[in-house]
């Protein structure tokens, strides 16, 4: 299609471009040359009308989202975002040392950096090349390169003739293998889920330490993680594994706690859901817990987020308990 | 240049403080552009699922990238350019492999995923529950025709509203190739529906 010439206004080419026409698509010349053939074509008119039903039957079958989709949607995409700015994936301001290596690796978008970034690692090679080492303890000299990225530095002395002597951690990987049965197995793994620097590390753990919640040990982990993770995605995590056990009074305390103090309303709304999921209106003497009760209606009194409060509302409703605090 | 309106400015510095690590306005952001995003995905992939997906790359990728974005073109280009081309991916790959059914079994029974929607009502229109039924199954099956970016552009000029130079810029191409792809699109449906109506 290169457009309606002059040469092609025949009533085939005028309903060709009946559409675009419609769409307010068509040059001021190709506009201009199907209106006056419309003005003196009853037939090319009623295809017009035709292809008008046709964009109305289009315009029926548009689709709006149902509001829990756009709502799940962005529930997801709040949690995607803290493990990515935990993950240190964040396209907005990094720290300095993040922007240096990313300029290293290439990532960097201002190319004008990069030799920049060259000549400085070349300069910091070229100083630790020319750092003294002291001698091991085993008697012989260490070599710049012998030394792990993962090394921790723990303190640094002068030595009388000009040398420096370093002391510093040595991390060696190893690999082990069991089940959380061994104590072994679940002592790293209680120990990896408080591991501050790796939220990605921490999830993992949870996972597997939520398929093994009925354990004491591992279930109070849960519980920490659960009052103590900064990473909200995390603390959701736990708060699967621990969904089982929400009848436990130590769970049941540590959800209030979450109901109350959690920043995150996502946490809070589920909170209300496992608290309330023992609570019956028909048998208030076995399931009724003042506790909760009292909690969520001290929530009713501070919560900000109008859709928390509302789930706060309905599953005060649904027991019959008193919205408010006297 | 042409000037900047407020609601422009109010974008502008808005994009300035998430480029600086502000997340609440990274999300307000989010908030100002997410409602269409997930209809158009909605719209061209018919399914929650594949929508959802969409939705989630879309915002993390403009999350990763967003010290990247120059103010060469408007914010709503860049994110649409980036949708578009992740609904082409999945419009392409849908092709390719067998097509999923709408109806899957859950726990509760058969449901039908498309139920996740709420299509428009047709509020007892005759002329629109004439439209119903059977021009509804045929006007569905001439939109599987098409190919993935008549599709596209057929999505983005009738149900976004955008006009066709934007359409060439949000798809990297050219208005004239853009106008190309709708009049193939127009075409179809004429052949497809004209007897319909």
């Amino acid at each position: 299609m290169s457009g309606l010439h002059q040469s092609e206004t025949s009533c085939a080419s005028v309903k060709d471009f009946l559409g675009l026409y419609l769409y307010g698509e068509l040059s001021f010349d190709e506009e201009e040359r199907v209106e006056s053939h419309l003005d003196a074509c009853l037939d090319c008119r009623q295809a017009l009308e035709r292809q008008r039903a046709v964009q109305s039957a289009l315009d029926s079958l548009a689709i709006e989202p149902a509001p829990s989709l756009l709502r799940s949607c962005r529930e997801d995409l709040h949690y995607r975002l803290v493990e990515e700015e935990a993950g240190g994936h964040s396209g907005a301001k990094r720290g300095w040392w993040e922007q240096f290596t990313d300029v290293l690796t290439g990532r960097s978008g201002s190319g004008w950096l990069k030799p920049a970034g060259a000549l400085t690692l070349i300069a910091l090679g070229f100083g630790i090349a020319r750092l003294p080492l002291p001698p091991t303890n085993g008697g012989g000299p260490t070599q710049a390169g012998m030394m792990e990225p993962s090394s921790r530095v723990r303190y640094v002395e002068p030595a009388s003739d000009g040398k420096v002597q370093i002391v510093f951690d040595e991390t060696n990987q190893r690999i082990v293998s069991g089940n959380l049965e061994n104590p072994k197995i679940r002592g790293l793994l209680l120990s990896a889920a408080k591991d501050p620097s790796d939220p990605g590390l921490r999830a993992e753990t949870v996972e597997i330490l939520n398929s093994n919640a009925q354990l004491a040990e591992v279930r109070n982990a849960l519980i920490f993680a659960l009052l103590n993770d900064k990473n909200a995605g995390v603390r959701l995590k736990v708060m699967q594994g621990l969904t089982p056990f929400a009848q436990h009074p130590e769970v049941r305390a540590a959800m209030t706690q979450v109901l109350l103090s959690d920043v995150n309303p996502g946490l809070r709304t589920q909170a209300i859901d496992l608290l309330t999921k023992g609570l019956s209106q028909d048998n208030p003497a076995q399931s009724y817990d003042r506790q909760v009760i009292g909690a969520m209606q001290e929530l009713m009194q501070r919560e900000s987020n109008a859709y928390v409060r509302q789930r706060c509302k309905t599953a005060l409703e649904s027991v019959k308990a008193s919205t408010e605090t006297y | 240049m042409a000037q900047k309106t407020g609601g422009q400015l109010e974008e502008t510095a808005l994009i300035r403080a998430a480029q600086g690590g502000d997340r609440a306005a990274f999300e307000q952001l989010v908030r100002a552009y997410d409602q269409s995003v997930l209809r158009m995905a909605m719209n061209l992939l018919r399914s929650p699922e594949d929508a959802q997906d969409v939705y989630q790359e879309a915002f993390l990728r403009v999350f990763r990238n967003l010290d990247k974005f120059r103010f060469d073109c408007s914010f709503h280009t860049w994110l649409y350019r980036i949708v578009t081309n992740l609904c082409l991916d999945h419009m392409r790959k849908r092709k390719v492999r067998k097509e999923e059914p709408t109806v899957v079994a859950t726990a509760e029974g058969p449901l039908d995923r498309m139920d996740a929607v709420v299509e428009e009502r047709v509020d007892g229109n005759p002329q629109r529950f004439l439209f119903s039924g059977e021009l509804r199954k045929r006007v569905k099956e001439v939109l599987a025709e098409l190919t993935p970016r008549e599709r596209m552009v057929f999505e983005l000029r009738h149900y976004q509203g955008l006009r066709l130079r934007r359409i060439g810029e949000v798809l990297g191409t050219t208005e004239e190739a853009a106008k190309n792809c709708l009049f193939r699109a127009t075409q179809k449906m004429r052949a497809a529906l004209g007897d319909f109506v």
